[in-house]
């Protein structure tokens, strides 16, 4: 399964085979619009909050021009980095019932809060706070001592070293127990969750990369699962506040958005199978690449000069070519898979211009970034959607492999029954060619001779007449037993056939005519096992008959009928009758005759029975079900 | 034999009378032959032993029937049958076999042949045979028949022999040879399938007449694949 060869591979859905062009691209439309209205739903649910008592929102702001009043939560533009000093209070009870404490709930880039001239709070204390992207929240609890009943002091020193203009949110004093619950939850969206959609990018990047590590040829996976370690990192490397040698690294990662964005943009085209070139290739990681290079030799404050030019911008390009391409893809292609991406994309697109807008200060009091969290759940999403897919065309593989196993069982059967029937056919081949040798030998040798000895004995008068029979009969014979070995695929009817010939012919010197009688449309059953032995014993009982009437019985006409009856399975009878004066008046003097006949019939499990009366004599043969492999002993 | 007197009507002898060739190299079974048609009116009998005599009687007239063995001794039948279809469009040929086998049968067939006399049949059988084969009665035996439909109905195989081109043949000539090989008189034959009983040997002639080997590239080609001809 390459992701290029066949984008829309396994686990894709046709749609196009349901909707129609026009009606689908509305249908998407219609579904993009209801996921945008569904982000600025979701980011626009207020975060939970102490209760408003507990707000500290009056401030006073130093300045050089003297003290200016301020309203927080407050965006404080202006150069970088400065330090920005806030003067505000609050008022605490008279008798303090439990501890309490002050939450700044959102602050860029750090602050450190003093109660009555005594620092309670400086978020600086965690690196991870002074990361601007992280809408990092910070509590501290109050010393009780420093408390005095009634209005207390409260300053701020907001420290702002850019790219972003300061911002202070609303500030709540009051007891824990109150301010806890509004930390708790920012901690856990702010903090815990990122971290835990790292920890899944990092199980994704390392599955991904093992799949293109073994399948050189998904470049699509590996791409991703070097987006998804360099998300990762980034959220795992702890910024810089002092320089270090670690330092230019940290720096590196963190501004690594503008690389993973390329990234995410290399992936989108493989994946859909577009063609990539080099150059393309280099200019979509080039402005990452630089932000990178300048955190490794420019340190921190180089990289937040870079990270808004050309970083914002290569990563507006990029998500939008995202966008581009995944919406351009859904609407020619028509299939769940490239339907998904589109949303991913208009998610992440949504939420950038929605984080754009806020750092441009169109939002007021607002400081809430989003799209870092929002690519961080979709990129896991599309992971796991990668993985189900890998694993399906696992599937398809495996029950590609039992159709194979299948198939070729089949075409085994086939083979051995193709095998049996070649066997069938050479033995029948054989069968013939024998016979044909024979035929040829008695041909050219005794027949010849026979046919001499018939012409010879024709002209020496009466006298030969009887030598000329017999050399007639010998030729019956010959032809009886040529006859017999033909291959007749059991159906007695062809062996009669030409029994009746040579019988019409013999009789007709005698003036006895040949009747032929189908007693059923269908003739006689077709016996599969009928052998030429079986074949030769049949007519030459019907031989003998015939020999019986004509020598004995004075008849005009002999008649043969033949058909089935049923006794359980399909039998045949044949029936062979004359019109003579039968047995009448003697004992069997041809019992030698009949007895031979028995026999015969015998052997091969026919049952004879014998009629006789003044209007001739009636032989009747019951054919067998089944005509028996050996001949049976009489 | 291969009809019974009920099954064909005999007609009278053109009033020309019937000129046979009669080429046999045994002396006593030609002169069998000889003595039964000479026996009947209406017959005038010329006789050959070898291809050679033949050739020379196919030079001094034209014959109306041409009854000839296949084994000669300087020569096979098969070729005195293609010359004299050859030269003598409208003669009748009948090969003349001692066990009316398919395999001598059906080569005379592909040539040309359109009957065949058992050596041993009765002399007016011989007689009877000749003047249905002149009126245009062909005899087929059950076994040729057989034999027949046998190919016309299993996938050529290029091995057996002799060959024999079946294609032509439509399926209710198949019908008729089925009944023929099962034994049934053309009265029933013709009843069973809803034909004039006297349309059948009409049928029968059509059908060795596709059986020959027209061209005689043809004609060559087949006897080499029968062996009959070696190269």
């Amino acid at each position: 399964m390459s992701a290029g060869a066949q984008p829309a591979g396994a686990g894709a859905t046709p749609l196009s085979a349901r909707w129609s062009r026009r009606r689908f691209a509305l249908l998407h439309l219609s579904l993009q619009a209801v996921i945008v209205c569904l982000c600025l739903f979701v980011i626009s649910v207020p975060l939970p909050a102490p209760d408003s008592r507990y707000a500290v929102r009056e401030a006073t702001v130093a300045g050089p021009d003297g003290p200016t009043p301020a309203r927080l939560p407050a965006t404080f533009p202006g150069s970088t980095p400065r330090r920005i000093n806030l003067a505000l209070s609050f008022t605490a009870p008279d008798k303090l019932t439990e501890e309490w404490s002050v939450l700044a709930p959102r602050f860029t880039n750090a602050a450190q809060v003093l109660v009555n001239g005594v620092a309670v709070l400086d978020t600086r204390r965690k690196a991870s706070n002074n990361r601007p992207d992280r809408n990092a929240a910070d509590m501290a609890v109050i010393p009780t001592q420093l408390l005095r009943p009634g209005v207390n002091e409260l300053s701020v020193r907001l420290y702002v070293w850019g790219p972003l203009s300061g911002f202070l949110d609303t500030l709540y004093v009051g007891p824990d127990s109150v301010l806890r619950d509004a930390w708790d939850w920012r901690i856990l969206l702010f903090s815990t969750l990122p971290v835990v959609f790292s920890s899944w990018q990092v199980i994704l990047a390392l599955v991904l990369g093992i799949m293109w590590f073994k399948r050189r040829q998904e470049t699509a996976y590996g791409v991703l699962a070097a987006a998804m370690a360099l998300g990762a990192l980034h959220t795992f490397l702890i910024p810089p506040e002092q320089p270090s040698w670690l330092a230019g690294i940290r720096a590196a990662a963190i501004g690594s958005a503008p690389l993973e964005s390329g990234l995410v943009l290399l992936f989108c085209m493989l994946f859909l199978g577009r063609r990539l070139t080099p150059l393309f290739a280099a200019l979509t990681l080039g402005p990452g690449l630089v932000i990178a290079l300048a955190g490794l030799t420019g340190g921190p404050e180089m990289v937040r000069q870079a990270f808004i030019w050309p970083g914002l911008p290569a990563i507006a390009l990029c998500l939008g070519g995202v966008a581009w391409l995944t919406h351009g893809a859904a609407l020619s292609r028509r299939d769940l898979v490239s339907v998904l991406l589109a949303s991913a994309a208009t998610v992440l697109v949504t939420c950038l211009i929605r984080d754009v807008l806020t750092i441009a200060g169109a939002l007021p009091h607002q400081r809430i970034f989003v799209t870092r969290m929002a690519y961080a759940a979709v990129m896991t999403v599309i992971g796991a959607c990668l993985t189900w897919r890998f694993a399906s065309a696992l599937n398809e593989v495996d029950s590609f492999a039992g159709r194979l196993v299948t198939q070729v069982r089949e075409a085994e059967d086939k083979l051995r029954a193709s095998f049996a029937r070649e066997e069938q056919r050479k033995h029948a081949a054989a069968l013939a060619s024998e016979r044909a040798r024979l035929t040829r030998d008695l041909h050219d040798g005794l027949g010849g001779q026979l046919v001499s000895i018939v012409a010879l004995a024709e002209r020496s008068g009466a006298h030969g007449a009887q030598i000329g029979e017999a050399a007639r009969s010998a030729l019956r014979d010959l032809r009886l037993v040529i006859d017999a070995m033909d291959d007749i695929d059991g159906d007695l009817m062809l062996a009669l056939g030409a029994w009746r010939e040579r019988t019409a012919a013999r009789l007709r010197p005698h003036d006895i005519r040949l009747d032929w009688r189908p007693l059923s449309p269908a003739g006689l059953p077709v016996h599969q096992e009928l052998r030429p032995w079986h074949v030769i014993q049949l007519l030459r009982l019907l031989d003998e008959a015939v020999t019986n009437t004509v020598k004995h019985a004075n008849a005009r006409c002999i008649t043969v009928s033949f058909g089935s009856f049923s006794d359980g399975a399909a039998r045949g009878r044949i029936i062979i009758a004359d019109d003579g004066h039968g047995f009448s008046g003697r004992k069997t003097p041809q019992g030698r005759g009949l007895d031979n006949m028995r026999r015969r019939a015998g052997r091969c499990g026919v049952n004879l029975s014998l009629d006789s009366g003044p209007d001739g004599v009636r032989i009747t043969l019951d054919l067998p079900a089944r005509f028996p492999e050996m001949e049976i002993p009489t | 034999m291969t009809t019974s007197p009920t099954d064909t009507d005999s007609t009278s002898a053109p009033s020309g009378g019937i000129t046979v060739l009669l080429v046999e190299d045994d002396a006593p079974t030609r002169g069998r032959l000889r003595d039964a048609l000479a026996g009947e009116p209406g017959f005038t009998i010329r006789e050959a032993g070898t291809m050679a005599e033949a050739r020379a009687a196919l030079d001094q007239t034209a014959p109306d029937v041409l009854l000839t063995d296949l084994q000669l001794p300087d020569g096979h039948g098969v070729d005195l049958i293609r010359e004299t279809r050859a030269r003598f469009p409208r003669a009748e040929v009948m090969v003349i076999s001692i066990l009316g086998d398919e395999e001598s049968v059906i080569a005379a067939i592909s040539v040309g042949a359109t009957g065949y006399l058992l050596k041993d049949a009765f002399p007016t059988d011989i007689a009877a045979t000749v003047r249905d084969l002149v009126a245009g009665h062909s005899p087929i035996s059950a076994s040729i028949a057989r034999f027949i439909v046998r190919r016309a109905q299993r996938e050529p195989d290029a091995a057996a022999r002799p060959q024999l081109n079946t294609a032509r043949l439509t399926p209710r000539e198949i019908d008729i040879l089925w009944g023929i090989a099962k034994g049934f008189s053309y009265a029933d034959i013709a009843a069973h399938l809803g034909l004039s009983r006297q349309t059948v040997p009409g049928h029968i002639k059509s059908i060795y007449r596709k059986l020959e080997v027209n061209t005689r590239g043809e004609a060559v080609f087949e006897a080499v694949q029968q062996g009959l001809i070696k190269l």
